[in-house]
């Protein structure tokens, strides 16, 4: 075909599609550092398996029939890139093709089978997503302008390539080649054709337009699905479909090892950030570059909002919206950002104190105009957020959601001092006596009297410390899962300690809702108390504190193996130190815990637990698992107030309600509240009793 | 408009206090300011902020008082004042009220706003007896301070029945009650600034008085001794059929609790 005109439309093309690129690319290199590149074989294997596997696509029961959907076109368009390039070389040299994949070879003929069906595949697929659109309607999907526009390239190029392949069948086979095209013809595998049953389809439909017309078309469909292509190239970055580009990468980037990005340790005493307001995200730069990844990359899909506790229950917190408008703040701030990043670099740079002055100033007039929480976020969008990450959960491209919510969190606490003023109880309880609830530290031993537990001071030769936590310590129902946990650990003869009126609130929530001086504040006096008795082992009942000991202290060299009180009750059953006899009437469910399962993996030992506990059946809950529902008392909720939409635990207690249960057991002191509060408001609290796992093992020893 | 606040420094009433031998046992305990004057404090504070006003602290006695000062700074305070003599060590409300009444004629303010009483000792008294030592006008239990002009406010009293809405000409002393407001809680940036702020410290001669004069020698109330509260009883829970139950707690009542 022609070189020529070939050559004009991929450079330009490419061209304009590079220079967007470059922008954008700039963009996230003007954004703050972040730690992604190390680790590769984890990291290429979880893009193995979440994005070219399509797991979450695929995985998810609820949403099989789009995943599935969604994977075909996609393994469609990796099919058909190699097409591609035969297409774009067709045009140089009459028959070409890829080494391996032509007519010598049985894999030529292998691909060719394979994305002849493929394009049947998406074909289809794009018909079924038409539908899904038009007709069934989604709630969570977005139905833009650009989501039909794209869907009706990816046919064009679909149906383009089909019929140019089917007006070659035609003309190779029915009008004896007038044009010498080239197609496959070995001997031992017959022409191409025979492995092209629906491009041989596609034939029979324009046989009888004759052959001048197939010649026509042929060509007309070469260059329609060329420039089709390229257009769709250049569309692609521009709006949500940008993740067909940045959906690879940004899932070989995700956070590893934990679940998303730490809460990032502020240095509290570095004056320059607090005349830079750089502690926490006030400023649409003072996202880092995976975040600003992940923002080119939200597919507006919707999976998120439509499991978003705050979602579900009305709250102003659309996760797909707030992605939105973080994206548009950061591009239309573009320009600015990049300024900046090259001041800063100035300013690196500068040695002399009034030079690096003016350059701080002129960073400082480059921060972007609007309040990133008010002018752009709604500050009850803000603090809507349970911290559950059931949106991360869910999300194809590993998008993460809450770091992001906790930094802007911190912004709003430690610079704008604007926080929701009903968490000053929860705070000042925790700044005097170190526990949210406020009652005197002296106190926090109380529950444990006369139960011969020994406190570390007197006793530190242990082997574990059981860390009780504040609802352990100080709610009248989570006291009876710390004494539950006593008696199992008695019984198995565990050598274990309380550290009594030296434990502190681990300074959870109080992170969550952005205030880090409480949390450090706590955590260092904490870390001082544990490294002090030198524990190594750590068993809790309280999954924030679980996380909090685990994952977050080592930032402020705490380093401790810390187990959920389920896991190491598994223990003590699979190690014989213990047995359950089935003593617990009636159906049973669990409700999984998010800082429990989501959070840290631990989904079968309290299953395994509770079932071997039970009497009556088990029963899963509807959404349970990496899916469970939160109770909405995560990410500091506990302590405010929930007055718009519905209550969060009243949406999970009617969840349990309908699941016909006369037990739902639960892992966490948080959950075991709300979950408790939700069954009396629905007078159903006699029927239906909430306990945790260990008061149900507790019970149940033999 | 220029504002006195008051704060004292008490023990934190969530602990348990333990008394051995007539005294307090320090071990353990810890030092909070005052919940009432933190009130004081925050409305202070939320006059400035609204109405423009000039804000100063007091604390009398007490030792070191540089932490709930700073807290104070950080909340917003502008000034602090700290007078401490060991004459001051058996103070009661009418001796702190006179060391307030110097202070007050040190400066000239219009407003003064102290807690209604103190966690501690739960008197009550010194801001109404300053405000007798001065000759002002005061209102106690104020659950409302709104500012009408500049030499009147309206504050809202609140009595055993019902509010009073009273119009106060200044200068005046309020006291407030702890639900005039929810104190903010200080946050870094100001306890970071309030670490550099000077903290006026004064011993009563500094003041311009005396011991003598301010009555150290012969406080009209003293503490004598300190004494545990009785522990309460468990109450005791009966289950059963409703009948056989009124009949056990009649019997109980009868022999036991010798009622009947
Ligand atoms: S964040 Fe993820 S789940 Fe949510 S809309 Fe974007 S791509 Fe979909
Ligand atoms: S973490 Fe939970 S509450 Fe927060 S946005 Fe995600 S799904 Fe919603």
């Amino acid at each position: 075909m022609n070189p020529l005109l070939m050559s004009v439309l991929l450079i330009v093309a490419l061209g304009v599609f590079a220079r967007t690129m470059i922008g954008k690319i700039r963009l996230l290199q003007a954004l703050q550092p972040a730690e992604r590149v190390n680790h590769i074989a984890e990291r290429v294997k979880n893009m193995l398996v979440l994005a070219v596997g399509q797991k979450r696509l695929i995985g998810r029961r609820r949403e099989r029939s789009s995943g599935i959907m969604h994977a075909f076109i996609f393994w469609g368009f990796c099919v058909l890139l190699i097409r591609s390039i035969m297409i774009y070389g067709e045009a140089f040299q009459h028959g070409f093709t890829l080494p391996l994949l032509n007519e010598a070879h049985l894999a030529g003929y292998l691909y060719t089978a394979l994305k002849d069906v493929m394009e049947g595949i998406v074909l289809a697929m794009i018909l079924y997503a038409f539908y899904r659109r038009i007709i069934v309607r989604p709630a969570r999907l977005h139905n833009s302008f650009e989501a039909y526009l794209v869907l009706a390239l990816i046919g064009i190029l679909m149906i383009s390539d089909l019929l140019y392949d089917g007006a070659r069948y035609n003309l190779t086979q029915l009008y004896h080649n007038p044009a010498g095209i080239h197609f496959f013809n070995n001997p031992r595998y017959g022409t191409e054709f025979a492995w092209t049953p629906v491009a041989t389809g596609a034939a029979s439909l324009i046989s009888h337009l004759g052959m001048k017309a197939n010649m026509a078309l042929m060509t007309a469909m070469f260059w329609l699905h060329i420039c089709t292509q390229l257009v769709f190239l250049n569309i692609l970055p521009l709006g949500k479909h940008f993740h067909v580009i940045t959906a690879l990468p940004n899932v070989f980037l995700k956070s590893l090892g934990y679940p998303h990005e730490k809460p990032k340790l502020l240095d509290l005493e570095d004056e320059a950030a607090w005349e830079d307001e750089s502690l926490g995200i006030n400023h649409i730069h003072q996202l880092n570059w995976k975040q600003g990844l992940d923002l080119y990359t939200c597919t507006e899909c919707g999976r998120c909002k439509d499991v978003c506790p705050a979602h579900v229950t009305e709250k102003p917190l659309n996760l797909f919206e707030f992605n939105d408008r973080l994206k548009h703040e950061l591009l239309a701030n573009a320009d600015k950002v990049i300024q900046r990043f090259r001041l800063a670099a100035t300013l690196a740079q500068c040695s002399d104190e009034a030079g690096a002055e003016k350059i701080r100033e002129r960073m400082a007039a480059l921060n972007s105009e609007k309040q990133l929480v008010d002018d752009v976020i709604a500050e009850d969008t803000l603090w809507a957020c349970t911290t559950c990450r059931a949106c991360e959960e869910v999300c194809p491209v590993t998008i993460e959601h809450v770091p992001r919510i906790v930094a802007m969190r911190q912004g709003q606490t430690l610079m704008a001092e604007a926080y929701p003023k009903e968490l000053n109880p929860a705070l000042k309880g925790l700044e005097r006596n170190g526990n949210p609830w406020g009652i005197g530290y002296d106190k926090r031993a109380d529950w444990a009297e006369g139960l011969g537990v020994p406190i570390m001071a007197e006793n530190p030769d242990v082997d574990y410390l059981f860390w009780v936590g504040c609802a352990g310590s100080f709610d009248d129902r989570s006291k009876k899962v710390s004494k539950a946990i006593v008696t199992i650990l008695q019984k198995a003869g565990v050598r274990f300690a309380i550290l009594g009126t030296e434990e502190k609130c681990t300074g959870d929530f109080a992170r969550k809702v952005g205030n880090e001086m409480l949390y450090q504040m706590s955590a260092q006096e904490n870390i001082e108390t544990l490294n002090g008795y030198g524990v190594k082992k750590i068993i809790t009942a309280c999954p924030h504190c679980l996380n909090t000991l685990k994952h977050e202290y080592p930032q402020l060299g705490g380093r401790y193996d810390v187990t959920h009180h389920s896991v190491f009750i598994a223990q003590l059953v699979t190690s014989g130190r213990i047995r359950i006899e089935p003593s617990l009437a009636g159906a049973l469910t669990y409700h999984d815990p998010c800082y429990l399962g989501r959070y840290n993996e631990v989904f079968d030992e309290p299953r395994s637990l509770v079932q071997a506990a039970a009497k009556g059946v088990y029963k899963e809950l509807d959404r349970c698992g990496r899916e469970s529902f939160c109770c909405g008392a995560g990410g500091g909720r506990m302590w405010m107030e929930e007055t718009i939409g519905k209550r969060i635990n009243l949406e999970r207690a009617e969840e349990i309600v309908s699941c016909q249960v006369a037990n739902v057991a639960v892992g966490c002191p948080f959950c075991l509240t709300m979950i408790e509060d939700g069954m009396k408001e629905l007078e159903k609290e006699e029927e239906i009793r909430t306990l945790d796992i260990a008061e149900i093992v507790a019970q149940s020893l033999a | 408009m220029k504002i006195l606040t008051t704060v004292k420094k008490v023990v934190d009433v969530e602990l348990n206090i333990h008394v051995q031998d007539g005294a307090i046992v320090e071990d353990g305990l810890q030092y909070v300011i005052n919940a009432w004057d933190e009130s004081g404090v925050e409305a202070a504070v939320q006059l400035k902020e609204n109405h423009g006003a000039e804000t100063t602290l007091v604390s009398v006695g007490g030792g070191d008082n540089t932490d709930i000062i700073r807290r104070c700074y950080a909340m917003g305070i502008e000034k602090g004042i700290h007078v401490d003599d060991p004459a001051l060590e058996k103070a009661d409300s009418f001796i702190y009220a006179r060391v307030l009444q110097k202070v007050f004629e040190k400066g000239d303010y219009d407003l003064v706003i102290t807690g209604k009483q103190a966690q501690d000792t739960d008197n009550g008294q010194t801001g109404i007896i300053l405000a007798e030592y001065l000759g002002l006008p005061c209102v106690s239990n104020v659950v409302g301070i709104e500012v009408i002009d500049d030499t009147h406010l309206k504050v809202t009293r609140s009595g055993d029945t019902g509010d009073e809405i009273v119009e106060l000409a200044l200068p005046a002393v309020v006291t407030v009650d702890v639900s005039i407001n929810e104190p903010r809680l200080p946050q870094m940036r100001g306890l970071m600034m309030a670490k550099k702020k000077p903290i006026e410290k004064m011993d009563l001669a500094a003041l311009g008085t005396s011991a003598e004069e301010i009555g150290c020698a012969a406080p009209k109330s003293e503490v004598v001794e300190f004494m545990p509260t009785e522990k309460r009883a468990g109450g005791r829970k009966f289950e059963g059929e409703a009948a056989d139950i009124t009949a056990e707690v009649v019997k109980l009542l009868a022999e036991e609790a010798k009622v009947l």
